[in-house]
């Protein structure tokens, strides 16, 4: 739409099977965030709504792990440390936004202090690094 | 695992070499902007969008909530004249019909998936005005069907390549 599938694969440094499995992560959440609000028969709780956007961080970081690897043994040095880096950091920003937002939802009483500007901090974060990243792949 | 791991060193974030050759989707929705003042819009929008979220949340301003969604509507009010735009300018005497259908049909998905995605930002609101008592799973259809199609669009240009 406003941007090209190339162009996001360049910008976000996530492959398009990576997107595609965070897109699919992100929909099973979904349901499961509007199971968990209208059916308050089933007792899920909010770790467990939470747990395919923590499986989908964790695919990705094996995947990238072994894709480094694999790169750093063919040669390519230095794209196999730059994509490491980069990726482990904007999935720990995102690691950490989601325990945080979901110890919030399932501990409301003790979590009292925890207020959303702290919560969504790495998110602002991601965005400043998304925007030099822009700059430089642009 | 290790076989699609081994797959994705050949994708093409990874090679740059041909990245030019793979995923020629839509390789430049819009000649006349360039990618980081396309980034740009996009990170104002969402920057004042989350800033506004975070204060509501912590109770710090109490607007309405659709007045905390403006940063959206007008994002997506760009977007949607934008998509216009273009579906207009097919009408114009020196347009080019080369791949015109496909084209065609690509401009109606993003249509329909932005009618999709201000549906369920409408819906949202109402519910969280509590103008209306709808079930959640009501809100979020629309956005389940417009997730459904950017998968099945993701999974077409992943799984294609693949096969080509």
């Amino acid at each position: 739409m406003l941007f090209s599938l190339r162009e996001l694969v360049q910008w976000l440094g996530f492959a398009t099977f990576e997107l595609f499995m965070h897109l699919g992560a992100f929909l099973i959440f979904s349901v499961l965030v509007a199971l968990h609000v209208d059916v308050f028969t089933l007792g899920l709780s909010w770790w467990l709504v939470f747990v395919p956007l923590f499986a989908a961080d964790g695919l990705s970081t094996y995947f990238t792990t072994i894709v480094s690897i694999r790169l750093y043994q063919e040669g390519d040095r230095r794209l196999a440390v730059l994509r490491l880096l980069w990726v482990l950091t904007v999935l720990s920003l995102k690691l950490v936004c989601e325990v945080l937002l979901c110890q919030k939802l399932a501990e409301q009483e003790q979590a009292r202090e925890l207020w959303f500007g702290l919560i969504v901090s790495p998110i602002f974060i991601l965005l400043q690094l998304l925007m030099i990243r822009a700059c430089r792949v642009n | 695992m290790a076989r699609l791991a081994s797959w994705l060193v050949e994708q093409p974030s990874l090679d740059r070499h041909t990245l030019p050759l793979l995923l020629e989707v839509d390789s430049n929705p819009d000649p006349n902007m360039s990618l980081a003042q396309r980034v740009l819009l996009t990170w104002i929008f969402t920057l004042v969008f989350l800033i506004m979220l975070v204060l509501k949340l912590d109770e710090k301003i109490h607007w309405n909530w659709f007045l905390i969604f403006l940063p959206v509507w007008t994002f997506d009010t760009i977007l949607l004249l934008m998509i216009i735009v273009k579906m207009v300018g097919r009408c114009k005497p020196g347009f080019d019909p080369h791949n015109a259908t496909q084209d065609l049909k690509k401009r109606i998905w993003y249509l329909v998936a932005m009618l999709l995605k201000l549906a369920f930002c409408l819906t949202l609101c109402a519910r969280l005005e509590n103008l209306t008592n709808i079930y959640l799973s009501f809100v979020f259809v629309p956005l389940w069907a417009l997730m459904i199609g950017a998968m099945v669009e993701l999974g077409y240009n992943v799984f294609h390549f693949r096969r080509d």
